[in-house]
């Protein structure tokens, strides 16, 4: 196994070289660059020449990629990047007193919280109910738990976290409109000081992790409730029945154990996707998370941000991959890598 | 009011399917972290460092007074708040609170008046050049504040001598803006400075010595211009020139505005800055005017949907917001909410440029009957909703040279549209479906505010003309890249949306900066520039605004400036103009705030009654 991982972790390198190509590549590829103007207005070429001169932009693009990902005083001239490998994920062209790290530093934190909760709260409620609509297949508790997940498959974020507000917080009062509950500094870099974990930080959580949350539920418990009904039916559960388990025996440790393989695959990217940030509920929330870096930086023409964000998403993406692989081995004996 | 139960019944339904986790409101907490940034020597090296403090806090009992607060909301990061580098207005809007500028516009009249400087007066030198001498105040402190005591105290030099304001933080300032290093993008409004430009560009053999700016003594500055600019004292207090202090500059460069770090001189300072989530000021308590600061602290957030801060408004948890379009007609119903609702007008132009070397827009008869047959009222009644000014001509009312809407240029007609377009049709021995089968382009870049104007108009040119515009969009910077003036002649739509906001209150910013065939954008491409292109424009509108530009006699100003409109928007037909921008805010009772003629947020103007806010937040 720790072969197998080591293997995994060294083929990540390829991989995460190729998204910071192709994403520096396609970004500089689309017409217009971060200067062309400040708000409705072009600016003068010479001015527009300064700036990019700070930036490096002036550079070949293959001496800019090189910056990018190994520094400048590896390429021998004095610089401002000291290049990904080392961590340094460059300077936001948009928020000029800002760095990449500064942004991720100030805005993943918020986003991992909110995604960690909604991932959580989607296997909380999702297994649960996908358990309870197999084993009463269509009995009553089936038709109500496909029809919510229908339903909320179906509402889009967009939809739910404004009804979500109406009701909630200007109607009920019962949660605050916008905003979230921790801010920096975090504990260990990303999880809410403990002083912050109160009331005013789960009142805070409760709408948007539920409009996040949903979604995924809806879909854990479909594709959880469709793949017990499959391993209800195969022999070593029949087995295990016939040696005289007692029932509960066979569902939580033959039966569900094994269905949760589809739900544990869909999980990784659920995981690294939400985790990351995402643009609707943290907008409508007003939440200062990632998300929105992913999709201004594209408008602002902000290359190291997207670039960098990219690559942070691609890094999350391999792991939680590898996650699931090492997670398959646990939930059924037959999967050995080594 | 709805009823509750209707409410419950929503919440039901959702509940149905969700377990809350049952928890208590818990009591403030009595330590408190708080957030450093220090600098700390790490392997020899001078690092920037955030830490945490724990600092105990008696719970604040219900009594005791809080600071008079107003909850504002940034609506986005502004994306910096140092002087030099600022180009947009949230921006803009924190740097007027922080720092002080050499002068200032009268809120009401839009007058140019003293604030750092007491008085200034121009003469000419040896050379021939215009000369303005600035005198200033020297009792404006250099403050900071510091975020483990919260407390704001004034900065001291090497020796321990506190700081005022004085001529070399001015000098500092310009040199630094115009410095190429710096790379500001609006260094080139100083280009007025003598040398400027050249610096600015690198230009062979000049270095930041010989832009034309000194401190004669602490209390005096000097300018030196290239040509007399009779609006020099309206760029001389933009942020770009404001006072800038080299020492916190030079020690922590690109991290000087960040909370704690920041030297600042204005009304009020820097407290917190959350990037992406929160700006916090707090008023300076050693500010020159500090008595007449009513405003203690303005908490301030940066929420980007225009829909979550009116609930946040209606929540009583912002005490100031836009009102999003769908809302505008429940607002006005309303009878709380149309009683807190403000129409005040902004000095921002909306307008429809044509590109006059594209045919069939190279012919002033098709371009007057696209003007004349916009009818702008029913424009701004029935899509825009916010008591917009049908606009004629271009510069707002408030700027210096600006016509009164709706005395320059071209009406609604559309009699005299459809006259127009005949006469074109008729020259040409055209049908109608010939000029249809043009292709006329209409674009404007990806919004949906852009997009519902765009579907209006192009309906409007459908009924009074006949004609078929197809309408395009672009995401802004492709857009940008589109309908700039290098862009060919075939690739550019015929006619294309844009907007124009005043930096400074005069004619030289609008209808020279932006429309001036060799010194402007020049998007309208009035003059030919590739071998593609139709008839050039032949009139006196550029000569008028260079001139203009240079001249010093106000009256003559106005009057050249008048007829450059009208040449423009009239007889040219060049762009159409479409309204001016107002601001559509709602503003609770307890707030009394001022709409500048000139626009911005000046929150020492401000005032808040905190018992009535209190009363109707619930403490």
């Amino acid at each position: 196994m720790t072969r197998y991982i080591i293997r995994r972790v060294l083929g990540f390198i390829p991989v995460l070289f190729t998204i910071t190509l192709f994403t520096f590549a396609l970004m500089r590829a689309i017409p217009g660059g971060p200067f062309d103007f400040a708000g409705d207005r072009s600016l003068p070429p010479q001015i527009v020449a300064n700036i990019e001169a700070k930036y490096h932009l002036d550079w070949p693009l293959w001496k800019q990629f090189l910056s990018y990902l190994i520094g400048d005083d590896l390429l021998g001239e004095e610089g401002i990047s000291k290049g990904v490998i080392r961590g340094d994920l460059g300077p936001s062209l948009r928020y000029r007193s800002q760095s990449v790290n500064d942004i991720v530093a100030t805005t993943f934190p918020i986003s991992a919280q909110l995604g960690f909760l909604s991932v959580l709260l989607a296997v909380l409620i999702g297994i649960p109910a996908g358990t309870l609509a197999a084993l009463n297949q269509n009995s009553w508790i089936d038709y109500t738990s496909t029809f919510g997940a229908v339903i909320f498959l179906s509402i889009p974020n967009l939809v739910l976290a404004p009804i979500l507000i109406w009701i909630f917080a200007l109607g009920l009062g019962w949660f605050p409109v916008a905003g979230w509950g921790s801010k920096p500094p975090y504990l260990l870099g990303f999880l809410p000081q403990l002083s912050q974990l109160n009331w005013n930080y789960i009142s805070h959580a409760i709408m948007p992790v539920f409009a996040l949350g949903t979604a995924s539920a809806a879909s854990i418990a479909r594709l959880t409730r469709a793949s017990l009904l499959q391993v209800i039916r195969e022999d070593y559960i029949r087995t295990a029945r016939a040696k005289g388990l007692r029932e509960r025996a066979v569902i939580v440790i033959h039966a569900l154990k094994n269905s949760l393989i589809p739900v544990v695959t869909i999980l990784g990217p659920l995981f690294a996707a939400l985790v990351s940030g995402t643009f609707v509920v943290e907008q409508i929330f007003g939440i200062n998370g990632m998300g929105k870096h992913f999709v201004q930086s594209v408008g602002n023409r902000d290359y190291q941000v997207i670039t960098g964000l990219t690559l942070l998403f691609g890094v999350l993406l391999v792991i939680a991959n590898l996650l699931v692989d090492v997670t398959y081995a646990w939930l059924d004996p037959r999967i050995r890598y080594d | 009011m709805k009823s509750k139960s209707m409410y419950i019944v929503f919440a039901l339904l959702i509940v149905a399917s969700m377990v809350l986790a049952a928890c208590q409101p818990e009591q403030a907490p009595v330590v408190e972290t708080v957030v450093v940034t220090q600098v700390v020597e790490q392997e020899g090296e001078q690092v920037v460092v955030t830490q945490i403090v724990e600092k105990e806090v008696t719970p604040t009992p219900a009594t005791v007074e809080q600071p008079v607060t107003l909850n504002w909301n940034w609506a986005t990061e502004p994306p910096t708040i140092d002087p030099a580098l600022a180009t947009d207005t949230t921006s803009v809007d924190a740097i007027r609170n922080l720092f002080v500028g050499l002068t200032q516009f009268n809120p009401d009249t839009g007058e140019v008046e003293p604030y750092l400087a007491t008085d200034w007066e121009t003469s000419e030198n040896a050379d021939g050049d215009t000369v303005y001498t600035f005198n200033l105040r020297d009792d404006i402190p250099w403050v900071k504040y510091d975020p483990t005591t919260g407390e704001t105290t004034q900065v001291t030099d090497a020796d321990g001598n506190p700081r005022f304001v004085n001529a070399e933080d001015v000098v500092y300032g310009v040199k630094r803006t115009v410095d190429p290093n710096t790379a500001s993008d609006y260094a080139y409004v100083l280009y007025i400075i003598k040398n400027a430009q050249a610096v600015n560009e690198g230009e062979e053999g000049f270095t930041l010595d010989d832009v034309g700016v000194t401190a004669i003594d602490d209390t005096t500055v000097e300018f030196t211009l290239e040509y007399p600019g009779a609006y020099f004292p309206s760029i001389a207090g933009m942020w770009v020139a404001n006072p800038q202090p080299a020492w916190a500059i030079d020690e922590w460069e690109d991290k000087w505005t960040e909370a704690g770090l920041i030297n600042t001189n204005g009304p009020y300072t820097l407290e917190t800055w959350i990037h992406g989530g929160e700006l916090n000021l707090v008023k300076n308590p050693l500010w020159i005017n500090a008595d007449d600061v009513q405003i203690e602290r303005v908490h301030g957030v940066m929420i980007v949907e225009a829909s979550t801060a009116f609930a946040l408004y209606e929540n009583n948890e912002l005490d100031t917001t836009g009102v999003p379009l769908p809302e505008i007609d429940r607002v006005k119903a309303d009878p709380q909410l149309s009683a807190e609702f403000v129409n005040a007008p902004d000095v921002c132009t909306y307008y429809y440029g044509f590109v006059n070397t594209k045919p069939p827009f190279d012919d002033v008869n098709v371009r007057k009957a696209f003007v004349q047959s916009i009818d702008r009222q029913s424009l701004i009644d029935n899509v825009l909703k916010g008591g917009q000014i049908p606009a004629t001509s271009f510069a707002p009312p408030g700027i210096f040279g600006a016509p009164e809407p709706g005395t320059i240029g071209l009406p609604y007609d559309p009699d005299a549209a459809r006259a127009s377009l005949q006469t074109y049709l008729d020259e040409n021995g055209m049908t109608i479906d010939d000029f249809n089968a043009m292709g006329i382009v209409l674009m404007y870049n990806t919004s949906e505010g852009h997009a519902r104007i765009a579907a209006a108009i192009q309906q409007m040119w459908s009924d009074v003309l006949g004609v078929n515009v197809q309408v395009e969009n672009q995401e802004w910077s492709v857009y940008l890249d589109t309908v700039q003036k290098t862009t060919p002649v075939e690739d550019a739509p015929h006619v294309f949306r844009m907007g124009w906001c005043a930096d400074y209150p005069d004619e030289n910013n609008w209808v020279h900066e932006v429309f001036n065939s060799d010194a402007g954008a020049n998007r309208l491409r009035r003059n030919c520039l590739d071998p593609n292109c139709g008839e050039s424009t032949t009139s006196t509108f550029d000569e008028i605004t260079a001139q203009a530009a240079v001249e010093s006699d106000p009256d003559t100003r106005v009057e050249l400036y008048h007829q450059a409109e009208e040449i423009l928007a009239a007889e040219e037909a060049a762009y159409a103009p479409i309204y001016h921008y107002t601001i559509v805010q709602v503003t609770k009772p307890w707030l009394d705030r001022n709409y500048p003629l000139l626009g911005g947020n000046d929150f020492f103007n401000w005032t808040v009654d905190m018992g009535t806010k209190l009363d109707a937040t619930g403490g």
